[in-house]
Formats: structure tokens, sequence, C-alpha cells
């Protein structure tokens, strides 16, 4: 089947029933997007799947087929990178590629958002860490 | 395993539409299949007024302001962002318990075993905090659908690719002679959700954190004239319509609290309405 992610058109051979995120890990080596708990509870695997967060470890890449996939990889010029960067918004950093991910989704569609805006849009991205005050703050200050 | 793309309402295989609930259950191997059918090209996803197409996204619903509150808001504090862009609303109200004894295969009476089905509920007797105070004496899973109180509450009907019928019908009790919990038949799809106007309504939900969880206690409530009805989440193994009082609930050892929970949740719904 055809994949496309990033712009870029894939060859992907997996079995039904493979999930996006080993596709786009093992078969095309985009380790941005993390696998952690691998059951749709975390968010670390969030990916865009037609500009709308999915989570890709319960996604089958079958699913998929014809639509336009955004990783992190996709994400590397923009803006909110440097907000994580500049709120210091991560310990550990698993979560952030997931975290970025919704993050941007939602500034994409609400460019200066409320805190109540940045919690419910945020809510399905859970950092052990507990790094949450600095993730909200790069979202509100990403624009700089 | 193989995957098809439905091209008509009837197909041989397991549908799978957001697939927030069958990919997981299909992963744990709770769910077994060798042909799964993309459903999402063959049920609908508009909204209108009074009407909604079983394959609009719990996300779509949130947002849009056509929708009654109580739907609105049950949709709204369900799951996560990411599972409300993929889950749909037929496929929410279709999900399995989360309890945590049958998510794990214990061989409860719910699940199949060698010789027919598991004959002990394992949650009577052990962990139990987040399980069933009403109708629990054979199965204390407790139904973790927000959306289905809310159509519960609205009287909601649903029209599937056999039949018509109130979405009160479409659950049922598990016994020891028949262990669904739901009554559409292998091949049924849900295509359409139909309610009338009512005049208020109103969710609230007790949950572990204050977003992202399934609810401990969701309370429904919607109002036509004098006439209210009151439905709960979290509290039976199917969406429970109220009668009376909290009075009749049988409650095990360790979820007791359930029962003040859905009680003052229950006053606060009659309150905001109006009832």
């Amino acid at each position: 089947m055809q994949l496309t992610v990033n712009g870029h058109q894939y060859e992907v051979h997996g079995e039904v029933g493979t999930t996006l995120a080993e596709a786009l890990r093992e078969e095309l080596s985009l380790t941005g997007t993390k696998i952690a708990c691998g059951e749709g509870h975390c968010g670390a695997c969030t990916v865009l799947v037609d500009d709308e967060p999915v989570l890709s470890c319960i996604t089958l890449v079958h699913a998929v087929d014809g639509a336009r996939v955004t990783t992190i990889e996709g994400l590397r010029d923009h803006p909110m990178i440097d907000a994580f960067v500049r709120s210091d918004a991560l310990q550990c950093g698993f979560c952030t590629p997931g975290q970025i991910v919704s993050a941007v989704a939602l500034v994409e569609s609400e460019p200066a958002p409320t805190t109540e805006q940045i919690r419910h849009a945020m809510a399905g991205n859970l950092c052990r860490c507990g790094a949450y005050p600095k993730i909200e703050e790069a979202i509100r200050t990403w624009q700089g | 395993m193989e995957l098809r793309r439905a091209s008509s309402t009837t197909f041989d295989g397991l549908p799978v539409h957001g697939g927030t609930e069958v990919v997981p259950l299909l992963r744990a191997g709770l769910l077994r299949t060798d042909t799964l059918v993309d459903i999402r090209g063959v049920v609908p996803r508009d909204i209108a007024p009074g009407r909604i197409g079983a394959g609009a996204t719990l996300a779509q619903l949130e947002c849009d302001p056509g929708i009654p509150e109580v739907l609105r808001e049950a949709c709204r504090l369900a799951a996560s962002p990411q599972l409300r862009n993929m889950g749909s609303l037929a496929g929410n109200l279709l999900q399995s318990t989360r309890c945590w004894y049958w998510r794990l295969g214990w061989p409860c009476r719910l699940h199949r075993v060698a010789n027919g089905y598991g004959d002990e509920c394992f949650a009577r007797d052990g962990e139990h905090r987040e399980h069933a105070i009403f109708a629990n004496d054979y199965c204390a899973s407790a139904h973790p659908s927000d959306v289905a109180a809310a159509l519960l509450a609205l009287d909601a009907r649903l029209r599937t690719t056999a039949r018509e019928l109130p979405v009160a019908e479409l659950y049922r009790l598990p016994t020891e002679a028949d262990r669904r919990t739901t009554t559409l038949e292998p091949g049924e799809v849900i295509l359409e959700v139909t309610f009338d106007e009512c005049d208020q309504s109103v969710y609230l939900k007790a949950m572990e954190r204050k977003r992202w969880a399934f609810p401990l206690v969701g309370v429904a409530a919607a109002r036509r004239g004098a006439k209210t009805r009151v439905a709960l989440a979290g509290v039976a193994p199917v969406p429970w319509l109220l009668s009376g009082e909290l009075d009749s609930a049988t409650p095990l050892p360790r979820n007791a609290y359930k029962v003040d929970v859905a009680r003052a949740l229950v006053k606060r719904a009659r309150a905001t309405i109006g009832a």
C-alpha cells in the first residue's frame, strides 16, 4: 500500500494488523514517533492524519491508505519546537514528540489558545515527568 | 488477517470504524477475526437537527452547537482529544466494559472458555471500586459510555441495517442463558441516531481526574416540559435509566461511595435543568 508521510510517498509492506506507529518506526525508520503504552492511552504516539491528532499505536496502517500523515519529523521547522526548547517544556523527553504534534494541531486552528483550551486539547498527552506547567507555557508563548 | 473496505452495509467479517476499541481488543487477543471490514465509507456521519449519522466522531459532536447540551458535554468529557477525533458515535455505544478482570482476559462470565463461558464474576469478591452499584449480582461490570447515558436521557432511537429501536433496547443484562450485553445481531450495523428536541439538558461526570477518564458516575438528564429522564453511566453493566431515587442501589463492599456521588450529581443535575 501507499502511505503519504510528511509530503513523501512510501510503499509499505506490513501485514494487516500492523499499526501506523509500527510502520513509521520499523519500515520507514521515522522513529520520532514514540510507542509507550501501545494501547491508546498515553498520547506518545500522536501523529496528524489529515491534520487531526490521532493515536498511531491503535491506528491500522492499512486504514490510512489515501490519507495525509504528519509526524514530528514533518514539523521540524515549526516554531512550536523552539517554544518547547525556550520554555524547557520537558524532562526525559519521551512524550515530547506527541506533545508537540498535539500542540501544533491546536495552534493551527486556534493561534492564541486560552489556558482552558490548552488543557482541553492537550489532555490526551500524558507526561510522567510532570512537565505540564512548562508545556502549557510553551503553547501560550509559542509565537515568541 | 485481511482488511476489506465495505462497499455496502452487507458484508462478512468484523466491522471496524474508528478502531479505538476494535484495534486494542484485537491486539490483546480479546477479539479474533480473519477479516476486518472498514465500514467508514458506508456509515453516514452527517449531523442534522435531531438526527446524527452513526459514523460522526465524538469530536464533531462536542463542538456542534445544534447538539443538545447533554450529548455535547458527554462527548466533550469522554476519552482524550485523539480518541474523540477517531471514535464514532455508534462505536462508543458498542464499547466493551472496562472491567479490569474482563480486559485482562480472566475467565469471567462474559468470556468464552473451552467448554462455554466462565462461571464466576471476579470483581464481586475482588477489586470493584469502579464497578456496578445496580444489577450487579451476575456481572458487576460498569458500562463506561458517557454518550449512551446521554442518549438514554434523550430517549433517542437507533436505526440499524435491520430495524429501529429505542437506545435502551440496544442493551441487555447478561444472564446464565445469554451472556451478551447488546442485542445487536451479527452483521447488524447502527446507521443513525434520532431524538426529539428537549427544553434543557445536562451531563455531569465524576471521574478520577478532571480529564481523560471513564465515569465513576456519569449523570445525564434531559427535560421536556414537566417530564425529566435521568440516565447514569458507570453504575450498572448497561447504561442505567434511573427510576425513583438511588435507594434501590445494591453497592458492593468497596463501591458504596458511588451511591453518594450519584445521589449528589442527580440532585445537582435536576436543579440545573429546572426539573
